[in-house]
């Protein structure tokens, strides 16, 4: 089955690239030099359909087992990082990387905290001591930077 | 004479010096965990660098490069798995010979041929690269343009994926470039409103998706795989018989790797595998190869470090990554504001040098890291994924947002990370998608210049001599394995019936 959806995954997506591509602004004429903003990304898109056309046709079809369970529940709960992230980054970090110790079947209490709470501190305090970045304010960084 | 000395000097600040020996460690820890590797470590570490001066900053990434790609060849020996792919070859020979209780032997002798092969390299890089960055120094953007086009279509025969679907990667990395504003033109593409966009996808946020955050979740799929140590006992180095028996190998594995890793975007992977079979080709007893063979890990162990050095000379001559390592090193060097091309070794001379002796020096450092730590090292590849991969996502991730402060980059990462999972799930490699990214810019700038130089012209390109000869090394490593097997199919009549 993937032989031809993978293509015609890739072919939609550039098609709908080169749409987007055909209402940039264009420069008049006039004052042009080289190419117009929208030529070169519309020639690498045409490129990889034609490319992508091959493969379809050519291209020897593998074999694809099914995608573990865990698999999928780490892309959820990539999801999941993503919504708590907008609370606090490292209340998503957390809570991610907990979760996903635990999805991959790690029970042990010492080794929970240290994905979930240790880990994440230390990297918070050594980027923000040493390195001085500015984390975005958050439930648990507001209470560090007050 | 001058900038070699002063880039000597310049790396001789003690702090400095302990940050490499560091930096050694840490390259030796990540080639020996699992699943991370040169590319994905310099990645990671990347954001490190960057409150860094250019120097310590460059040289930590390079002796992660050389220090990683050492260390896979401890774990392929004591626990027949490759901490790098680079070392794939190495188990072939290097696990049979620790299962007969000779682990010191093979760990010994591949310590020593990285370290030669490293050596060997460094040294043609500091010859080579200025005077390939020399002969660079005249090219016009029309050659400029050939040689980032043939540049990307060496990755065809990079990575896992096959050739139609490398160059598929390589171009979605190149398209992925034309995001943000038109560099002639000032018009914005591909922006969708977001001002973050205008300045183009950050490198370093993509390059820690598709190289850490995929792997974690190739990981994923790997949960039951389990990994046994041989016993090793105290270090019994390789015997004198055994250096009488090797120096060649070594030498050639060297020259070939080095050659191999100058090549834009081949890197240590196909050294080794080239290395260790022409050292079969050339051995006296072939036979032991596959079941024990000294030279074996000697050839494909030389190769793989002398890639190293190799794949810093068109990156740091000419802006050409050599390898992913290097992909991800230029990367870095952009980051730093540092122009890679021949403008380096006249304007930024001791930059250059102190990263050519950085490198010569990490080389010197895995003597005693590979022969008195190995058998520590060995044990970090026991390190227990569920604890080691939700570690590394923090630190990928604000990795990914330390650059520019942007939550914007941490989003970018993830979906890299998704996308390059599914990539390698369906035969796309990743590495091509990361060197389009970088090549991409250059790509398009050249073009629009040439295209200005020649009065909109195109075609007087391949009145060019020089621009003609990248165009012809371009269709060569195109369609020339197309046309090798096609030849070979014609005279072999066997092949062509697939018996």
């Amino acid at each position: 089955m993937t032989r031809f959806a993978v293509p015609t995954g890739i072919i939609a997506f550039c098609g709908l690239a080169f749409w987007l591509s055909t209402q940039f602004d264009k420069v008049p004429p006039i004052l042009l030099r080289g190419m117009q903003p929208a030529d070169f990304p519309q020639m690498v898109l045409i490129l990889i359909i034609v490319l992508s056309v091959c493969v379809a046709l050519f291209d020897q079809p593998i074999e694809h087992g099914r995608i573990p369970t865990t698999v999928w529940v780490s892309l959820a709960l990539f999801a999941v990082f993503a919504l708590s992230a907008q609370l606090d980054l490292f209340l998503g970090l957390g809570i991610f990387a907990c979760a996903l110790a635990w999805a991959w079947g790690e029970r042990r209490g010492w080794a929970l905290t240290t994905v979930a709470v240790v880990s994440p501190a230390m990297v918070f305090f050594l980027f923000d001591q040493v390195f001085n970045i500015r984390f975005p304010r958050g439930l648990l960084t507001n209470l560090w930077y007050g | 004479m001058e900038p070699l000395i002063a880039g000597l000097t310049a790396l001789m600040d003690p702090n400095l010096l302990v940050l490499l020996f560091a930096a050694t460690l840490g390259g030796v820890i990540i080639g020996a965990l699992p699943g991370l590797n040169a590319t994905t470590g310099a990645a990671l570490l990347l954001p490190f660098t960057i409150t860094m001066e250019p120097i310590p900053a460059i040289a930590i990434l390079t002796t992660i490069y050389c220090a990683a790609t050492f260390a896979g060849a401890i774990t392929a020996i004591l626990i027949n798995t490759p901490g790098t792919s680079a070392s794939a070859t190495t188990c072939l020979d290097g696990f049979p010979l620790a299962q007969r209780g000779e682990a010191g032997r093979a760990l010994g002798m591949a310590t020593i041929s990285s370290t030669v092969g490293g050596i060997i390299s460094v040294v043609c890089l500091m010859l080579a690269a200025p005077l390939m960055a020399r002969m660079a120094y005249n090219f016009a953007p029309p050659e400029y343009f050939a040689l980032t086009v043939f540049g990307i279509s060496m990755l065809a025969t990079i990575g896992d994926g096959t050739p139609l679907k490398n160059i598929i990667a390589g171009a979605f990395g190149v398209f992925l470039a034309t995001v943000g504003k038109d560099l002639l033109t000032t018009v914005e593409r591909f922006t969708f409103g977001f001002n973050e966009l205008s300045e183009g996808i950050g490198f370093v946020p993509v390059m820690i998706g598709i190289f850490g955050i995929s792997e974690l979740l190739v990981q994923a799929e790997r949960l039951s795989v389990e990994r046994r140590q041989v016993i090793m006992k105290a270090i019994k180095l390789p015997s004198r018989e055994d250096y009488a028996r090797v120096w060649k190998t070594v030498l050639r594995s060297s020259g070939i790797g080095t050659f191999i890793g100058i090549l834009p975007a081949e890197g240590a992977t196909v050294a080794s595998m080239i290395g260790y079979n022409e050292a079969r080709r050339w051995s006296k007893k072939p036979e032991e190869f596959g079941k024990g063979s000294i030279e074996g890990i000697a050839g494909a162990e030389a190769a793989n470090n002398s890639a190293t050095g190799g794949a810093m000379v068109p990156t740091l001559a000419l802006g050409i990554p050599g390898s992913p390592t290097a992909a991800v090193i230029l990367a870095g060097l952009m980051v730093h504001g540092l122009q890679p091309g021949p403008t380096m070794f006249t304007e930024q001379a001791t930059f250059a040098y102190a990263i050519f002796w950085s490198m010569l020096l990490v080389n010197v450092m895995f003597i005693f890291v590979g022969l008195f730590g190995a058998k520590i090292f060995a044990r970090v590849t026991f390190v227990p994924v569920q604890i080691l991969w939700p570690i590394v996502f923090t630190f990928s991730i604000v990795g990914a947002y330390a650059l520019d402060q942007s939550m914007l980059d941490v989003y970018i990462a993830v979906g890299s990370g998704v996308i390059g999972y599914f990539m390698r799930r369906f035969g796309y490699s990743v590495v091509p998608l990361a060197i389009g990214l970088i090549l991409g810019g250059m790509l398009e700038k050249r073009l629009g210049q040439s295209l200005i130089m020649l009065d909109d012209q195109w075609w007087l390109m391949f009145t060019r001599p020089l621009t003609l000869l990248f165009f012809v090394l371009t269709f060569l490593a195109l369609f020339g394995p197309f046309f090798w097997r096609r030849l070979f199919q014609q005279r072999d009549p066997m092949v062509s019936t697939g018996e």
